[in-house]
């Protein structure tokens, strides 16, 4: 691939390298726990609370058709929140880290 | 017709012969160019030999249509599909006119066949072949993904779950809908800067690579193949429904036409076909779902109180899945349709199914592969975040076509053309676009076909893109030589493998015609996620994560999944069938005691019902049960959990050095894309 060799452990070890991990983790796996949360409370609350979706809210919609919307809602949310984040600050970082290994 | 798709192949020969001198490369066109015209000269003959049997199709392609077994419970005293029980004088098939249908088809041929003949132009490296030089742009490889994910089951099967149990379908499409979050925080960018072409690339990064390649090629291979089996069964009973179109003769026209994308054009014809499917499968879906939404007024209140006041509806939930004889005083069967528990039943099994879409499509090889066509990291974020909003759209577009088409054309009539309700989606379009008969109706429905039938081709497609590169890339390029080969070689190879995977479904899906493909798309998902999402995982973020830890993970996840789904209520059980074909056989002959004249269709049911017991009673599973033993229709809850854990043990039992000091390096990698495999740098 002709493509030139990096000192790998030592960038491991360059703050700003801690630092972009240590961001980036927290907040992957942060949000990625906390959506799944929220996903895995709608077979859990439809299976054993039916009657909590039964309650009509508009009309004869009821919050159980809601939840379900809520939940396409929450997706796009977290897509968009990350798009957001990762634009204005990993990408920062990581840019900043490669000017100064490179 | 025939001619110009003769000379369409003569051109793809010939443009293939330019761009290769070697013999096997002509083999490979000479064998499609006769594939090819078998099939076309089947194609001519057809039209004037209609099936035999058209049966209810069964589009099983998601891990979503266990609609099958459920179904028969339906339609109340079981009656065969070849004789429907006929509702207010509206059809009872689908009838789509023969000629705009085919006509359109053969548009889609046609176009994306010009599409190979300018992707194969530029196809001449390996890594064009398995990932379009990394020239795809985000918001293509966005589009080319949701063409990769939504399938045929999606477009027909959920809108008629939607139209037969309410509420419960639209839930059903909250988890295809979130498997790209996973995707999108974990899996994604990580992949994009760790890995190359396949699955096999990054789990072998910090391992021993030849053992690792090689459980990873037979995963890749099983997942892709199990899928795309459902896939081509799926596409044969449709068009057999749809067109008369025998079923071989579909499944291998599907089969010859994916062939001959992936030979030819490999990953970017793959794409383009992705993208153009998409484009055509979300134009339907907003299209259909704005007539529905003209329809009621665009005012969705007053269209669910519709639905909650329709008598049809509230008929159907009482008779034909509450099973109530007489209505219970007071009670709103119509509102019932709004809420959960007339199809999913099983908490545990949702949660399971629900671990199996959040997991699994994280770990399916092609969908994996896809992030290795775009040149950077932010490329794959994006490409996600696109594929996320295209996917969310159209589900939340079909359950306005799954209540619309409750609403306008009945459960009642839905199910009385297919007993899972897989033909809601066309039957809507067909009414709305001027009904039966009527020219808007006609376009529509054929559009509709169209969609459908394209489909199939993307989805399949992709799959045998993915098959291949682990045949060929892990396997031979890897394994067999050492990665000593040159371009020309690894693309013929490449090419020579898709020909042989494409064989190898084409006989397969012939084979399974009878088969109960459900089970085999819920195996395919749970194999993915159980087997290679921890790998894929561990191997990013794990420092310890070595050999033995990807092999245990791999080997258990796999067959953990697979013996689970073998003993588990998918499965086909003759004992079952014989009991319920009892039960209608008593209930009849009781009638007939009490001095009841059995009407003419009652009749052809309790014979029928007879002939099933006879053929049943005593039977037993594939596996050999009376009874599934497994409770759980998806094995995810139980296979997961086990793959994890073996991949935890496999690691701590057999420590390895190396793998933990190239930690750094893979991390490293991952999260800063330095050192990306640039795939245009050859």
């Amino acid at each position: 691939m002709g493509q030139r060799s990096y000192n790998w452990s030592e960038i491991a070890r360059n703050p700003k390298y801690l630092e972009l991990k240590r961001r980036k983790r927290v907040f992957l796996f942060g949000w990625w726990i906390a959506a799944s949360i929220y996903y895995f409370s709608l077979p859990f609350l439809s299976g054993y609370f039916p009657a909590l979706f039964k309650i009509k809210l508009i009309g004869v919609i009821n919050f159980g058709y809601l939840f379900i919307l809520s939940q396409f809602l929450v997706a796009i949310f977290v897509a968009v929140y990350y798009t957001i984040v990762a634009n204005r600050d990993f990408d920062q970082l990581t840019a900043e880290l490669v000017d100064e290994i490179q | 017709m025939f001619t110009n798709i003769l000379a369409l192949q003569d051109r793809i020969s010939a443009l293939t012969k330019l761009y290769s001198d070697g013999k096997t490369q002509k083999i490979t066109s000479n064998l499609l160019t006769a594939l090819m015209l078998t099939l076309f000269l089947t194609t001519v003959g057809f039209t004037a030999e209609p099936s035999k049997s058209a049966q209810q199709a069964n589009v099983a392609a998601a891990p979503a249509a266990p609609a099958q077994k459920l179904a028969t419970t339906v339609t109340a005293p079981a009656p065969a599909a070849s004789s429907p029980a006929p509702v207010s004088g509206l059809p009872t098939k689908v009838r789509p006119n023969r000629a705009i249908t085919i006509s359109m088809f053969l548009t889609i041929i046609g176009i994306t066949l010009c599409v190979v003949i300018w992707a194969a132009r530029s196809t001449k490296s390996a890594a064009d072949f398995y990932t379009a030089g990394g020239g795809i742009t985000g918001l293509q490889n966005g589009w080319a993904i949701a063409g990769d994910y939504m399938s045929a089951a999606s477009f027909l099967g959920m809108s008629g779950l939607i139209s037969l149990y309410g509420i419960d379908g639209f839930m059903y499409a909250v988890g295809p809908m979130f498997s790209f979050i996973a995707i999108l925080l974990v899996i994604a960018e990580p992949c994009r800067n760790a890995g190359k072409y396949t699955l096999g690339d990054i789990l072998s990064f910090r391992t021993s690579p030849k053992p690792v390649r090689a459980v990873a090629a037979i995963s890749t291979v099983t997942v892709s193949l199990f899928y795309l089996i459902a896939q081509m069964v799926g596409a044969g009973k449709l068009m057999q429904v749809l067109l008369d179109i025998p079923y071989r003769v579909s499944v291998i026209g599907v089969g010859v036409l994916m062939v001959g994308y992936v030979v030819f054009g490999g990953m970017k014809a793959t794409t383009w076909v992705q993208i153009i499917k998409a484009g055509l499968l979300m134009s339907g879906t907003v299209v259909l779902a704005l007539l529905v939404m003209i329809k009621s007024g665009m005012n969705p209140i007053v269209f669910f109180a519709d639905i909650v006041a329709n008598p049809l509806i509230q008929d159907h939930v009482r008779i034909n899945v509450l099973k109530d004889a007489l209505p219970t005083p007071g009670f709103d069967y119509g509102q019932r349709f709004m809420e959960p528990g007339l199809f999913l039943k099983n908490p545990l099994d949702q949660v399971s199914l629900g671990i199996a879409w959040a997991l699994g499509a994280a770990g399916l090889p092609h969908i994996l592969m896809r992030f290795f066509t775009v040149p950077s990291a932010k490329e794959a974020r994006k490409s996600i975040v696109i594929a996320l909003f295209i996917n969310s759209t159209f589900f939340f577009l079909i359950n306005i076509i799954g209540f619309g088409a409750a609403l306008y054309l009945s459960p009642q009539l839905i199910s009385s053309v297919d007993k899972g309700g897989n033909m809601a989606t066309l039957l809507l379009a067909q009414l709305l676009g001027g009904g039966a008969g009527s020219l808007g109706g006609d376009m529509f429905l054929a559009f509709i076909c169209a969609v459908a039938f394209a489909t199939i081709l993307a989805v399949v497609s992709g799959l045998v893109l993915a098959a291949s590169a682990a045949i060929a890339h892990d396997v031979y390029v890897n394994i067999v030589m050492d990665g000593k080969a040159d371009q020309q070689t690894q693309v013929k190879v490449a090419r020579i493998t898709s020909l042989f995977v494409g064989l190898a479904a084409i006989l397969m899906g012939l084979a399974a015609e009878k088969e109960n493909v459900v089970a085999l798309v819920a195996l395919a998902f749970a194999v993915a996620a159980s087997g290679n999402f921890p790998a894929v995982m561990l191997s990013l973020f794990w420092k310890r994560f070595n050999t033995a830890g990807v092999i245990s993970a791999l080997l258990v996840g796999t067959t953990s999944a697979l013996a689970l789904v073998l003993i588990s209520p998918v499965m086909t059980y003759p004992q079952k069938i014989a009991d319920d074909a009892r039960k209608i056989v008593v209930t009849l002959e009781k009638k007939q005691a009490e001095g009841v004249i059995l009407a003419e269709k009652d009749l052809k049911v309790l014979d029928k019902s007879r002939k099933d017991y006879a053929k049943n009673n005593g039977g037993t599973s594939m596996v050999g049960l009376k009874a599934p033993i497994f409770p759980l229709k998806n094995p995810g809850l139980v296979s997961v959990p086990l793959g994890l854990l073996a991949a935890i043990l496999g690691t701590l039992l057999f420590r390895d050095k190396r793998a933990e000091d190239m930690f750094d390096e893979i991390e490293v990698r991952q999260i800063t894309g330095l050192g990306i495999s640039k795939a245009s740098e050859h």
